[in-house]
């Protein structure tokens, strides 16, 4: 929003000072000042100069070469103007103008004569409509003075406000408002200007006979206050320069004297209002309404909305012209034969108008302001605004009759009670009572102070829904005191020991043993996954208690059941670079849940991919060692692929065969697995895809006591023992070694592992194994180790495996 | 006599030059002093010497034998050494041939960038004895409006921002506030916690805006806590997180959760306040949104404003790390793409 530091003159001094600053100053003390800009700058560069002479242009059939004087020196420049004529006075602009858009005018041959500068038209100088030839001013206009100055227009400053910064604040969307703030913050009195002085005057134009226009407000509308005034014998013409000016710089286009005063008085108090042509408001009488029957209306921008039954409408006896708070109707619009007008000021409610706005997809300057909680106290003196501009654009206008008003809500003034220690304390600073109470009446606040404890009555206006508390009343000190003079301090505070929770310290400790340890890149993807990607996926859950209302794309329309989908995304996506990767993600997935809505799972996703070699058994490694460095007891077991509490039953994107069962505290809680070529070839993945998935949710917050205890070293050698057996082909080798571990009930029996695993041929392997005794007391003797030996030969004989011969 | 156990070390010592590797050296050394060794030759010649003599030519003899050992012994390291570097030549390995130069695939290891700041300035709220919180993603209605203080006719809860599901009754939380509302339920006063995390904005995607992206709220509630202290609080934090002494300046800031509540700017990093197209010639750059908390909020939350007060901000993390890597399409964050990860690699 603009806000013209000429405007706000009518109401406050303001100090002299660069408008960078001022416009800084504004910024810490009340709202956001995006950009400091001047308006009249080409009409201030622009002079009126009288043309001397005309030539033709020796290359051109309809260019003439054309010498002016502003006075003192001649000029010439190249113009195609059909009413170039000699003895006009005309617009020069000279080299080094800038319009409107941007353009600026630098020296330049046109078909080889040398122009310096532009003659101009209205439409090019923004004074008016005419584009057909150049502004004729007439003969008596002076030569070489401005054209602003001739016209009357003046330089202004304009300061761009950020509409989001004052989104709270209903007050400051309009110049009186603003000016307040510049009173306060500058410390210079506000122009008392809305006086009752002023009322009575205006007062006394109205008559005593009865109201031309009947106004009623039916139930169920969002309606907070209607007033209306009748007003005849107007003429329509245009406004005065100042108030196009003024509407210019906001952002208005001028349009006839009473349109104009309705827009000024907008842009001047901040309240919204609408004025008829008397004679389309059919029976007299302004009926607010709900929609009800009426299913659509054609706004004064030519377009047909459609309403729905609970949107108000201001109506007439045969009904709609304007949607409350939005927009009017094309027939109710002022024409330029208009002589009788009717002049409402209404008030609504700021949720409902604009969920009607937001439904139409209509936003409009009234609707901005509405939706920030007007307050109807002001209704009447805006009523009154508009008399005073229309009278005095028409002085030979009549008022007929009184203000009329309905639905006006009862006002009882909000007061709060705050002391300034409290204030003081708050802030940080020490500020005296005076300094506060002086501050709050600049603001139009009403203060009651009884020894510092403050009875503070909050203006109509501010209490809408801004203001409402004792913060509230802290902030309006702090802001105009300005936040630069507070001094920082540090807090004291009581100390407490803090720990991370044990699910952060987890998830760190995952985070760091996946980065450092186990090599891999962490990746973040959207929880939010679409159908397309969980068939692809083969996934059968969809989740459909977890799908967004209003998604941005189908693609990311459904709580994630799983990572694993956006996994297989991640690795479909990064195989096309990389020969080998290995990444993962700490991540959530969601599962339907009737009675708490969802349930939000935390899990770690690995994944490996080698173009060639299989990682699955990297990736088990990395994740047992994972879990061990957790503290986390687990056991990791060939699982039955078509089950696992990570993925739906039998889900078919999972290897038949390598898939590992991570069990923790009796359930299974993750899986390593290879995922089946067929997923593979959905997701046009060419390699090898190996899969790990933990679920943290259920342990993540349990303590993990780490059971680390010291043992004396041994002081005895021990005794290692090598056999090659034979086994089947698929036989797991984890079974060979349980035999000796499970089968051999020998305290002496250290530890059993694998050393080498050859395949014989397509059925048979034969497994290298060692074992180890030791007795922590004294040396094994030669005859109790060749016992022993004897012993692991016989029991992998009697399972099953036989010596290698 | 003597002339012959000079004659026999000048002998010795042209014959250990020619020697040229290691058993000519045991020869040699048999030669000399073995058992039927010339050394034992001449001495065996002394048994009808004088005593005088044999003592004489008895000490030179050993003086010999033990420089004829120490020469072999010399030598024999010489010619061990020289066998081994003479294998090590054959035999070394291109140490050049790092993984750096080899195509292994992608080896890179790394966090992401993200959870790099985010881990950064954890870490300096945990020093400064905050906790660190978490919260769900998917919010009900009360936690991530209702609680803020931010009422129903709030433009906020419009579809336009906030992801709804088809209930209309939850959503996805569309600020790290949520984390403040449930902090507070379970907390008394004093207490200081910050709260990381992912949130949700219903807005369309482009370089500069995710519909998924990353805050950081922090929270400290008290005794007579002041702007003072927020200010304070506010400097310290982000001269830790840019590491250098840096300027702030409040201004006024509407957020429902806060009164007063405040912009934050940062004096500009880039021009150190004198204006440049980074802060727009304003010497001034927005960071983040703070005050103090509403009283409305901790009500809310179970705690007695009348009593106790304090402070709240938000951070947003990734236009942190989107500064501090000059990363130029926010969307990279969330795009799996490990060509972009890789490059903030931790090995």
């Amino acid at each position: 929003m603009h806000i013209s530091i000429d405007w706000i003159k009518d109401f406050v001094e303001l100090p002299d000072m660069d408008p960078k600053d001022l416009a800084v100053r504004f910024t810490m003390a009340t709202c956001e000042v995006e950009d400091v800009l001047t308006t009249g700058e080409l009409l201030n560069r622009v002079k009126i100069v009288e043309i001397t002479e005309i030539e033709d242009h020796p290359d051109s059939d309809h260019l003439h070469l054309v010498k002016f004087t502003d006075g003192k020196e001649v000029k010439q420049v190249v113009c195609g103007a059909p009413n170039v004529a000699v003895g006009k006075k005309v617009p020069f602009a000279p080299l080094g103008t800038t319009f409107a858009g941007g353009f600026t005018l630098v020296p330049k041959k046109i078909r080889g004569i040398m122009s310096e500068g532009m003659l101009c038209s209205e439409t090019e100088l923004e004074i008016g409509d005419d584009d057909s030839g150049l502004k004729i001013f007439e003969d008596s206009a002076p030569l070489g003075v401005s054209v602003g100055e001739y016209i009357g227009q003046k330089s202004d400053i304009l300061l761009d406000i950020d509409n989001k910064s004052i989104t709270h604040r209903p007050d400051l969307w309009g110049h009186y408002g603003m000016a307040r703030e510049f009173a306060a913050v500058f410390g210079n009195p506000l122009k008392d200007q809305f006086n009752k002085e002023w009322e009575a005057k205006i007062k006394g134009w109205m008559t005593s006979e009865e109201a031309p226009v009947s106004i009623s407000v039916e139930p169920d509308t969002c309606n907070l206050g209607f007033v209306g005034i009748t007003m005849d014998g107007v003429t329509i013409k245009p406004s005065p320069r100042y108030m196009q000016d003024r509407l210019n710089a906001c952002g208005m286009r001028p349009i006839n004297n009473i349109v104009d005063i309705s827009n000024y008085v907008m842009l001047e108090l901040g309240i919204p209002n609408h004025i008829y042509d008397r004679t389309t408001i059919k029976g007299d009488r302004i009926i607010v309404r709900p929609a009800g029957e009426d299913k659509e209306f054609t706004t004064l921008d030519e377009v047909k909305r459609d309403l729905i039954p609970t949107d108000t409408m201001v109506c007439d006896a045969e009904g709609p012209s304007g949607i409350a708070g939005i927009m009017g109707g094309l027939d109710s619009s002022i024409a330029d034969d208009t002589t009788g007008l009717f002049i409402e000021v209404a008030n609504w409610k700021d949720a409902e108008v604009r969920r009607t706005s937001t439904r139409l997809g209509l936003r409009t300057d009234a609707l901005q302001r509405y939706e920030k909680s007007l307050d109807s106290q002001l209704l009447e003196r805006t009523l009154l605004r508009l008399v005073e501009l229309v009278k005095e654009s028409c002085p030979e206008a009549v008022v007929r009759g009184q203000v009329v008003r309905t639905n006006m809500p009862d006002y009882t003034p909000l007061v709060i009670d705050i002391t300034t220690k409290r204030i003081c304390s708050v802030l940080g600073k020490e500020i005296s009572d005076d300094e506060i109470v002086g501050i709050l009446k600049s603001l139009d606040f009403g203060v009651d102070n009884s020894a510092g404890s403050l009875k503070v009555t909050v203006p109509s206006y501010r209490s809408t829904k801004d203001i409402e508390c004792d913060a509230d009343i802290i902030e309006e000190i702090g802001r105009v005191v300005g936040y630069d003079n507070i001094t920082p301090a540090a807090p004291l505070n009581a100390v407490n020991a803090v720990r991370l929770s044990e699910a952060k310290q987890k998830s760190r400790k995952i985070l760091d043993f996946m980065v450092n340890r186990a090599g891999a890149l962490e990746v973040m993807t959207y929880p939010m996954v679409g159908e397309k990607l969980l068939d692809q996926a083969y996934w059968p859950v969809k989740n459909e208690s977890l799908v967004l209302a209003n998604a941005m794309s189908p693609e990311a329309s459904i709580m994630r059941p799983s990572l694993i989908p956006s996994l297989l995304q991640t690795a479909a996506l990064n195989q096309k670079t990389y020969s080998s990767f290995r990444f993962f993600e700490l991540g959530r997935s969601f599962l339907e849940d009737s009675k708490n809505f969802s349930n939000e799972r935390y899990q770690l996703g690995v994944v490996s991919f080698d173009k060639k070699d299989s990682p699955f058994l990297d990736t088990a490694n990395t994740m047992e060692e994972l879990l061990n460095s957790l503290n986390i007891n687990f056991r990791m077991v060939p699982g039955s692929s078509d089950r696992n509490e990570l993925y739906p039953k039998n889900w078919e994107g999972i290897h038949p065969y390598e898939m590992l069962d991570i069990q923790i505290m009796g359930r299974s809680r993750g899986f390593v697995g290879t995922i089946h070529p067929l997923v593979c070839r959905n997701f046009k993945i060419k390699g090898q895809l190996v899969m790990a998935v933990i679920d943290l949710t259920d342990f993540q917050d349990q303590e993990m006591k780490d059971k680390t205890k010291y043992k004396p070293l041994d002081r005895f050698p021990s005794s290692l023992f090598d056999c090659t057996v034979v086994a089947d082909a698929h036989t797991p080798v984890e079974e060979v070694v349980a035999v000796l571990k499970k089968g051999i009930k020998m305290k002496e029996l250290d530890w059993v592992k694998v050393v080498d695993i050859f395949t014989m041929s397509d059925s048979q392997k034969s497994v290298t194994l060692r074992a180890s005794f030791k007795d922590p007391g004294k040396t094994l003797s030669g005859e109790f180790i060749r016992e022993a030996e004897d012993k692991v030969v016989k029991t992998l004989e009697s399972k099953g495996f036989p010596l290698k011969v | 006599m003597l002339q012959n156990l000079e004659d026999l070390k000048s002998e010795f010592t042209s014959a250990l030059a020619e020697v040229k590797d290691r058993s000519s050296l045991v020869n040699l050394k048999a030669d000399y002093v073995g058992k039927k060794g010339k050394l034992n030759d001449i001495l065996k010649t002394l048994k009808d010497a004088t005593p005088e003599v044999k003592k004489t030519l008895g000490m030179k003899s050993n003086q010999l034998k033990e420089f004829i050992l120490g020469e072999i012994d010399k030598q024999m390291t010489a010619l061990e050494l020289s066998e081994i570097n003479e294998k090590l030549k054959k035999n070394w390995q291109d140490i050049t041939y790092r993984s750096s130069l080899r195509d292994q695939g992608l080896t890179a290891a790394g966090y992401h960038p993200v959870s790099i700041i985010q881990r950064e300035i954890e870490e300096i709220f945990s020093s400064m004895g905050f906790e660190i919180l978490d919260g769900p993603y998917i919010e009900d209605d009360y936690h991530n409006f209702e609680a803020l203080n931010i009422p129903d006719t709030h433009p906020a809860r419009d579809m336009q921002d906030t992801f709804w599901f088809q209930d209309m009754k939850h959503l996805l939380r569309t600020h790290t506030s949520c984390i403040q509302a449930r902090g507070m339920e379970t907390r008394t006063p004093p207490f200081k916690f910050i709260g990381p995390g992912k949130v949700f904005r219903c807005e369309a995607t482009d370089a500069s805006h995710e519909a998924a992206f990353h805050q950081l709220e922090g929270m400290m509630v008290g005794k007579d806590i002041s702007v003072a202290n927020l200010i304070y609080f506010m400097k310290t934090l982000l001269s830790e997180i840019f590491r250098k002494d840096v300027n702030v300046r409040l201004r006024p800031g509407f957020f429902p959760f806060v009164e007063p509540g405040f912009e934050l700017d940062i004096e500009c990093l880039i021009c150190g306040g004198d204006g440049c197209s980074v802060c727009k010639q304003s010497g001034w750059v927005e960071l983040l949104p703070c005050g103090m908390v509403h009283p409305n909020v901790l009500k809310h939350g179970g705690i007695d404003p009348d009593e106790y007060n304090g402070f709240a901000f938000g951070l947003g993390l990734d236009r942190l790390v989107m500064m501090r890597y000059g990363i130029d399409d926010i969307r990279h964050l969330h795009s799996g793409n490990l060509s972009f990860v890789s490059q903030f690699k931790s090995y």
